[in-house]
């Protein structure tokens, strides 16, 4: 009864739903908008309701994070711009269904199966939290680096037609994420003496120069062509298209919820790792992957709305956050007087159920403002382009600007903009760096964390991997990954597959 | 062209508008060393609103991080010294000088207010071989290398804790790094590394609902939020005469900033650390309140550079001698 | 059937920058710490940059079987439409700090927009203004993010603006 009653108190309350409902809407365009980040909104929104109650506070952080995951595709899907780096996955099928005239269609799909992924998030929040948190916190540094060693293999996935050209991308990818001085021993790293090289390249000055300057350059080229019309018939998707993707979608969901919930790893790796698996296990794509795949629209968008759910988890029963949004929440409770901790969900237990509550009215209010003025949304695409293209410069400048109040940022945001650009014309894929990026800090530190536990002694460390359930699924993942994208696997299951098609047409006789 | 000529007509408008000669006549930039969600953020975001309410100007708090809080600390410096722009910094610069991460340091700044100190603590997986600080250094011995440290990287907290600890009874341990307490002290909850000198601020939950153990307070006197927890000097007298040591968090202006501002600012963040509910927040996160000003914030300030400098050096964790610097051996 | 690809203009040279940039950023991650021991900090960019490299290398080879086409540089890698948005980007990245956000972004806006869309000056003047009074308005005064001020003191604007109410 108390619980029922905790659930549903930002419904009953108008206050409460009018907060949600208002943070949602907003939060759908600070996603959006690429260079505003739901990090950024949450942080601001703390100085903001410093003199609010706790859970009007909460409420309002909670709508613009769900809104905000979910606004990402949707200039991805219009501009190949991802508004956020969980996005990135998105564009790559998003765009081209936007350029064939379907934009609206693509936005219809996303919005629906968000609202899937995120509800999926939700109910493991709610029925699986502590035992969620038991399996993400017994993660060691040996296991987060097979980890990261799995992610990187997605260049496979993301690198289109020139692999050598992807492996060349994430390895570029991995160093730029080395930049900087290295917090676990403060020794230089391609700093060459620059002061402002010491903190880094921010990787979403990286991925603003990369998707939005380089995109927009790209766009110069066909400037004074048309732009392709939108069709507005058939935005809502048919429920017979929602339940094909259904299983997918619920394979995602469960990738984005378990990646979300590990501490360190959040809503983008989740997306690009969903993206991978949705290409490893559809057979046969009415339309390939990367020429407009709605399972490639699917599976990200699943995934890191899943994670917002995953997120929580850790945060609410330890009070580890499981991305850097709910790592602010979690400021903010400390601001308003709580504790967050393991005994926050046993002290106050109507704090965790007023959570998921408001995250499921959220959702709720996603979906609704998600299908709603979409047929004015397309619109953008049908912009002049010779107005959108400046502005979205101008945007990315001042988006880059915003990460960290820093022109150097803005600097590296341009100067990945024009090689951007050229990688493009030369034919190199641009996700794999951004995934790079992501994971250089998760591979390079567990690395050596892995390896200073075991004193330096490979052999160990490689016999924990062995002897650790969890380490050795993981590393068998890894090996499976790596022998599926050898030519001689791909020849055998071509093979296969006509054996199989000859068998059935044969059964059909 | 022409919207220069707008904006320079608009600023000639305003100047010739009777002068708003009190400071602070506009909005402050407030610049965070760290990050959203850290300690320093939060006790930075608590503190503000209630000088802001004193100032009567809003102060805008903008999280500048990187470099060990290096990259922020110089673009404050780089400001002009008309106290628009404050610094909300931790005890990191101290260090920079010795630790060869830059030439600025506080020296450059004035203190406003260092607000508040972090009490450290030494926290264990909740099923170690040991429960209080003798019995820890007993297995160390029997067991050499086997017992792994968290650690910040070389110059935080854990480092300078750890080479205390290695200055009066040297201990054989791994040393694992992360980047942070949270991180480290999640690992600590996962088993990846047996102990962890934390503040106490970070460990307080987990240790409260049993997922840690608390060794010892590193201080010279318990803490009423863990009344069963011993302080290192009961055990360990002989640790009192290098604590009470802890971080800190302060906020300061750049020098050179006229002396009105300064006592304007400081007025105001005082009467700020002061407020009952900011005060209720830093007790429940584990702080002890110290509100220093003026020549008494100064002195805590190079008590505590020397202080923990010669320990790195002499721990052999600093790259430069302090005596480089003139920073006095305590 | 289908035609072997064809080296695009500058593909050589870009390939070839790109192999020599990989070989410097091995030979500085190198530099870091060199083979000191496994956990050390080059040991991940030293790694990476020699995939960079060897990459670079197969690269290099794939792009010099290829057969010249007949592109031409100036209208398929860098047409007028693209130039002149590079050149006003390293332009902007020049006058940011010394003029600030608002009168160079409004610059940047008019002149490209311009140059683009060959509309009246009027028109190219409203979406210049507009753009930038909508995304200040959005980041100044909504999300406090505080861009380089420059020449216009924005900050008393803003104290004269909330001294009105």
């Amino acid at each position: 009864m108390d619980i029922l009653s905790n659930l549903l108190m930002p419904l009953l309350n108008l206050e409460l739903l009018f907060l949600i409902g208002a943070g949602t809407f907003a939060g759908i365009y600070v996603g959006a908008i690429p260079g505003l980040s739901v990090t950024m909104a949450v942080s601001i929104l703390i100085s903001f309701t410093f003199s609010w109650e706790v859970y009007p506070a909460l409420a309002l952080m909670i709508g613009i994070y769900m809104g905000g995951v979910y606004g990402g595709s949707r200039t991805a899907i219009l501009l190949n711009i991802p508004g956020a780096p969980s996005a990135i996955a998105t564009a790559l099928d998003g765009f081209p269904l936007a350029q064939q005239g379907r934009a609206g269609e693509a936005i219809g799909i996303v919005t629906v199966v968000s609202f899937i992924g995120g509800f999926i998030g939700i109910f493991a929040l709610g029925a699986f939290a502590p035992l969620l948190s038991d399996f993400a916190i017994g993660f060691q540094p040996r296991d987060f680096m097979l980890l990261a060693i799995m992610g990187i293999l997605l260049v496979g996935s993301l690198s289109g037609d020139s692999l050598v050209k992807g492996v060349f991308a994430g390895a570029f990818g991995i160093a730029i994420g080395a930049v900087g001085m290295d917090p676990l021993t403060i020794q230089d790293r391609f700093v060459f003496g620059i002061d402002e090289l010491r903190g880094g390249i921010s990787f979403v000055a990286v991925m603003i120069g990369l998707f939005g300057v380089s995109e927009a350059l790209i766009q110069m080229h066909s400037i004074h062509s048309p732009a392709v019309r939108q069709r507005v018939a058939g935005i809502i998707p048919s429920w017979a298209k929602v339940r094909k993707h259904l299983p997918l979608g619920l394979q995602t969901s469960t990738i984005g919820t378990i990646v979300g919930a590990l501490p360190g790893t959040g809503g983008d790796i989740a997306a690009l790792m969903a993206y991978d698996h949705a290409k490893r296990v559809t057979r046969n794509p009415e339309t390939p992957f990367g020429k407009g795949a709605v399972e490639g629209l699917v599976a990200p968008e699943t995934a890191n709305n899943a994670a917002v759910g995953g997120a929580f988890i850790p945060m609410m029963t330890l009070g580890i956050p499981g991305d850097a949004v709910t790592a602010i929440m979690i400021g903010a409770l400390f601001i308003h007087g709580l504790n967050p901790g393991p005994m926050l969900m046993i002290e106050q237990p109507d704090m965790f159920w007023f959570i998921v509550g408001s995250l499921a009215l959220a959702n709720c209010f996603m979906l609704l403002f998600g299908l709603t003025g979409i047929r004015l949304f397309v619109k953008i695409v049908e912009l002049p382009r010779t107005v959108l293209l400046p502005v979205i410069m101008v945007l990315s400048i001042v988006g880059a600007y915003a990460i960290n109040n820093s022109l150097t940022d803005v600097y590296w945001m341009l100067g990945f903009g024009i090689l951007g650009y050229f990688m493009r014309l030369y034919g190199y894929p641009l996700a794999p760096i951004i995934l790079g990026v992501i994971l250089s800090r998760l591979l390079d530190d567990n690395w050596r964390r892995a390896i200073i536990s075991e004193r330096e002694d490979f052999g160990a460390m490689m016999m924990g991997i062995f002897t650790s359930p969890l380490s050795l699924c993981l590393f068998l993942a890894v090996v499976m990954i790596l022998v599926t994208n050898t030519p001689w696997w791909v020849r055998w299951r071509a093979r296969k597959a006509t054996g199989q098609t000859v068998a059935e047409r044969q059964d059909h006789d | 062209m022409r919207n220069i000529v707008c904006g320079a007509i608009v600023a000639l408008g305003l100047a010739a508008a009777p002068a708003l000669a009190e400071y602070p006549e506009r909005d402050i930039q407030g610049i965070i060393q760290w990050g959203a969600g850290g300690s320093t953020d939060t006790v930075s975001r608590s503190v503000t609103p209630h000088a802001e309410d004193i100032l009567g100007a809003k102060v805008i708090l903008q999280n500048v991080t990187g470099g060990v809080g290096a990259i922020g600390l110089n673009q404050a410096e780089r400001a002009d010294a008309d106290g628009y722009t404050l610094l909300f910094g931790a005890e990191n610069p101290l260090l920079y000088k010795v630790m060869g991460l830059g030439q600025k340091d506080y020296s450059d700044f004035v203190p406003i207010n260092i607000i508040a100190r972090g009490i450290p603590i030494l926290v264990a997986r909740p099923d170690a071989p040991f429960d209080t600080f003798p019995e820890m250094v007993e297995y160390i011995t029997a067991n050499p290398g086997e017992i792994r440290f968290g650690s910040t990287g070389p110059g935080g907290l854990p480092s300078v804790v750890t080479a205390m600890i290695n200055e009066k009874t040297p201990l054989d341990v791994t040393a694992v790094p992360y980047d942070g307490d949270g991180p480290a002290l999640t690992a600590l909850q996962g088993g990846a590394i047996d102990v962890m000198p934390a503040v106490l601020g970070a460990a307080l939950e987990p240790v409260r609902a049993g997922n840690l153990k608390a060794i010892a307070i590193f201080d010279t006197e318990g803490v009423e939020q863990l009344p069963d927890t011993p302080a290192i000097t009961d055990t360990n007298p002989e640790f009192a005469d290098i604590l009470p040591w802890g971080p800190f968090f302060g906020i300061f202006v750049k020098a050179g900033t006229p002396d009105d501002v300064v006592a304007k600012l400081t007025d105001a963040y005082g009467q700020a650390a002061q407020n009952p509910d900011f005060l209720s927040m830093m007790d429940g996160r584990g702080f002890r309140m110290l509100s220093l000003t003026g020549t008494e914030a100064q002195d805590f300030l190079d008590t505590w550079q020397s202080q923990t400098a010669w320990i790195l050096w002499d721990g052999e964790i600093a790259k430069n001698s302090p005596e480089d610097f003139d920073i006095p051996r305590p | 059937m289908d035609m072997p690809p064809k080296r695009r203009p500058g593909e050589l040279i870009f390939n070839v920058a790109i192999m020599l940039a990989s070989l410097f950023l091995l030979y500085s991650a190198y530099g870091i710490s060199g083979f000191e021991a496994l956990s050390s900090p080059g040991v991940i960019p030293m790694a990476t940059t020699a995939i960079m490299a060897i990459a670079g290398v197969f690269i290099l080879r794939d792009t010099l079987r290829k057969g010249r086409g007949d592109q031409s540089l100036r209208r398929d890698i860098l047409p007028a439409v693209v130039v002149v948005p590079i050149v006003m980007i390293l332009g902007y990245a020049l006058l940011l700090r010394p003029l600030g956000f608002l009168p160079t972004s409004a610059l940047f806006l008019f002149i490209l927009v311009r140059f683009l869309s060959r509309r009246s000056w009027g028109f190219c003047l409203a979406v210049a203004l507009g753009t930038v009074i909508v995304i200040w308005a959005i980041f100044r005064l909504i999300f406090a993010v505080l861009m380089p001020q420059g020449i216009v003191p924005e900050g008393r604007i803003v104290a004269f603006i909330t001294s009105l109410f």
